[in-house]
């Protein structure tokens, strides 16, 4: 179920992203829904497609999708405010962290927030949702045994 | 990461010449070591495993300074910058996926193509491609599209390697070239990956402290990131604008082919396979993350800070963008620390090429053979003498116009994203995707890929601005696997063997 939701959610975010493209051959240059299509598209595919990478056999993604969710978040609030927020930028503008608004959710939302988080769900659900020691262990005896009997190579009969 | 960009930057600027004592010095510490390496790594490699994977013997922090060195290029270091000066922030969609990219690349194929090895001691891209479709002709059109790639990286990382060997020792751009060429060519023959491997770890360290320091010193000397803003924002808000001076559309664009688009350039999926224990994959993508947002710690700070530098009237205005970085190393900061850089950058074309020689190597030696039903009867010697062909004609097209060789290079990142992302990153995934929905997305990624990028080059017609043949090509790409995978989809089930299925179950 997740991974076929997931399969939809990609297929569909990059119908999505080629709509936007597709707009921008529009006369008169790209309309601005073309831009929201990939600010909206690109988090929902890249999500899709973790998502997809999670999935273990017919099982869900487990805890993960709390993850997922923030980063799919993140990404669309970072594009959506960008593309929302008026363009007031100029010498008496407060900075946040050394820049303008805009520009700081930009780089601090969407350049750095994901790092705080997918890389340490990766590894604080390696064992239980990626991949432990048993499953190596099952693969490796697979990979044996066709060892012993079988070439390692695609099978020519097959095509 | 950002090699296909690498192309046009490296070979549009002109670097100043930087042959100093220091300079000089430091570059020829920087080939002392590397040979060094080299020598040490030929003596441990005795398989065409060692040569082409490094007997999936590598540990987690040589794989992750490793990865993180082939991911960079001297695009980071030079037009990354520049590209900053020119048109703002819309320059860092090119680099914000960092974010997201490598842990990406972890759930959707890490762990998958390191079981593919152990299940069946695979060793190339196409490889997988081939066991996951069980299909030669997929693997043979895999490599032939990654092949096409190769050559247009080959011969812009050489012209690049050139300009930049030229630049330290004044040797002139030809000699450049066949010194450059000439070292990461005795360590490729004679070390394989594993040499790679290990100068990639000496070359990543490099990068990485070159890029702290420089970044360092453009917040010390700019008196931190909020006056250096102010004083852009004085003169030229724009720079600053979430978009900088692109439109949203082609800032966005940037960001999806350079997100989605990692998926499936080889020089870091390839690394996958080398890990020696399959279970230290859980500290990989953070790890890498940090390390690659160390080494590009330097392509945000040099860019606001030269253009913060030039609008404040400490620096004269630049003749070109491309001079951001050596504008500032040659006339700011200590020359030591230019050093470090100019040899960081050299560090950065040599692993780039020596990866690209290996995976090219394979690809003639192992993967085209088994795709015509034959087998090489000694893969390391042949590996060998195929690395020298690669990197002679890579030497010798790099002599070529500078035009022709940056069109060849510039859709290197498109064809691996548009050919390789869906048959291999969802396809490892998806057991509904069949052999001939890979067949035909390849086929679509690589014609798209060349017939858009070479009617582009001929000037038959303009994209609209945020329009690339890169992100057309992967959008085709996707869209013909998902629906010629729906069309065969009856014969999906029985094209998988076991041993795969169980891999992709886990």
């Amino acid at each position: 179920m997740t991974r076929r939701a997931a399969l939809i959610a990609l297929f569909s975010a990059i119908l999505a992203i080629a709509a936007g493209y597709a707009s921008a051959f529009s006369k008169g240059g790209a309309p601005t829904w073309g831009a929201w299509l990939l600010a909206l598209g690109i988090p929902i595919a890249l999500g899709a497609i973790m998502i997809l990478g999670a999935v273990r056999g017919k099982q869900g993604i487990g805890s993960l999708k709390f993850p997922f969710a923030f980063v799919i978040l993140v990404l669309m609030i970072g594009f959506g405010a960008a593309l929302a927020l008026p363009g007031t930028e100029g010498p008496l503008s407060r900075l946040w962290l050394g820049l303008p608004l805009r520009a700081a959710i930009v780089i601090y939302g969407v350049g750095l927030l994901p790092i705080i988080v997918l890389p340490v769900a990766y590894a604080m659900t390696f064992e239980t949702l990626t991949l432990s020691s048993e499953d190596v262990d099952r693969v490796r005896a697979v990979g044996r045994d066709r060892k012993s009997g079988v070439p390692a190579t695609p099978e020519a009969s097959a095509e | 990461m950002i090699g296909a960009l690498h192309a046009m930057a490296m070979l549009q600027v002109a670097l100043p010449s930087a042959t100093r004592p220091a300079v000089i010095t430091v570059g020829l510490l920087y080939f002392a070591v590397i040979i060094a390496i080299s020598i040490w790594a030929a003596r441990r490699t005795r398989t065409a495993s060692d040569f082409f994977v490094a007997g999936k013997g590598i540990g987690l922090i040589a794989l992750t300074v490793a990865s993180v060195s082939v991911s960079v290029s001297g695009f980071a270091f030079i037009g990354g910058p520049g590209l900053i000066y020119a048109v703002g922030l819309g320059a860092m969609y090119i680099v914000l996926p960092a974010a997201v990219t490598n842990v990406m690349g972890a759930w959707v194929l890490a762990k998958r193509m390191r079981l593919l090895a152990e299940a069946r001691g695979l060793i190339t891209i196409p490889d997988a491609i081939g066991a996951r479709y069980r299909s030669r002709a997929a693997q043979g059109l895999s490599a032939i599209a990654i092949l096409f790639g190769i050559v247009g990286y080959m011969a812009t990382n050489a012209l690049a390697m050139g300009v930049v060997i030229n630049s330290i020792f004044g040797v002139g751009l030809g000699w450049g070239i066949w010194i450059g060429m000439g070292i990461t060519l005795a360590y490729s023959a004679s070390g394989g990956i594993l040499a790679g491997i290990y100068n990639d770890v000496f070359q990543g360290t490099l990068m990485g402290v070159a890029s702290v320091l420089v970044f360092l010193f453009v917040l010390q000397f700019g008196g931190g990131l909020g006056e250096i803003s102010r004083t852009i924002l004085a003169h030229d808000a724009a720079i600053l604008s979430p978009w900088g001076k692109l439109t949203p559309l082609a800032a966005l664009s940037f960001y999806f082919v350079f997100s989605m688009g990692s998926l499936g350039q080889p020089q870091a999926v390839h690394k996958y396979y080398m890990l020696r224990d399959p279970l230290q994959l859980k500290w990989y993508p953070l790890l890498k993350t940090l390390g690659l947002i160390l080494v590009l710690l330097l392509y945000f700070g040099v860019g606001v800070g030269v253009k913060s530098f030039v609008l404040g009237g400490r620096l004269a205005p630049l003749t070109s963008p491309d001079q951001a970085t050596p504008t500032l190393l040659l006339d700011v900061t200590p020359i030591v620390l230019a050093a470090l850089v100019f040899s960081g950058v050299a560090a950065a074309t040599m692993s780039a090429a020596n990866s690209f020689i290996n995976i090219g190597a394979a690809i003639v030696t192992h993967d085209l053979p088994i795709a015509f039903g034959r087998r090489v009867t000694n893969e390391l010697r042949w590996g060998r003498i195929v690395t020298i062909v690669i990197a002679v004609a890579a030497a010798v097209t790099a002599q070529r116009s500078g035009t022709m060789v940056a069109f060849l290079g510039i859709f290197g990142w498109g064809l691996f994203a548009s050919t390789l992302v869906p048959a291999l990153a969802v396809g490892l995934n998806w057991q509904g995707a069949t052999r001939a929905g890979a067949l035909a997305s390849i086929a679509t990624g690589l014609i798209v890929t060349l017939a858009l990028e070479t009617t582009a080059y001929l000037k038959v017609f303009r994209f609209p601005a945020g329009v690339t043949a890169s992100a057309v090509a992967m959008v085709s790409s996707f869209l013909v696997f998902f629906v010629v995978s729906w069309l065969t989809r009856d014969n999906a089930a029985a094209e998988i063997d076991p041993d795969i299925r169980l891999v992709m179950d886990i």
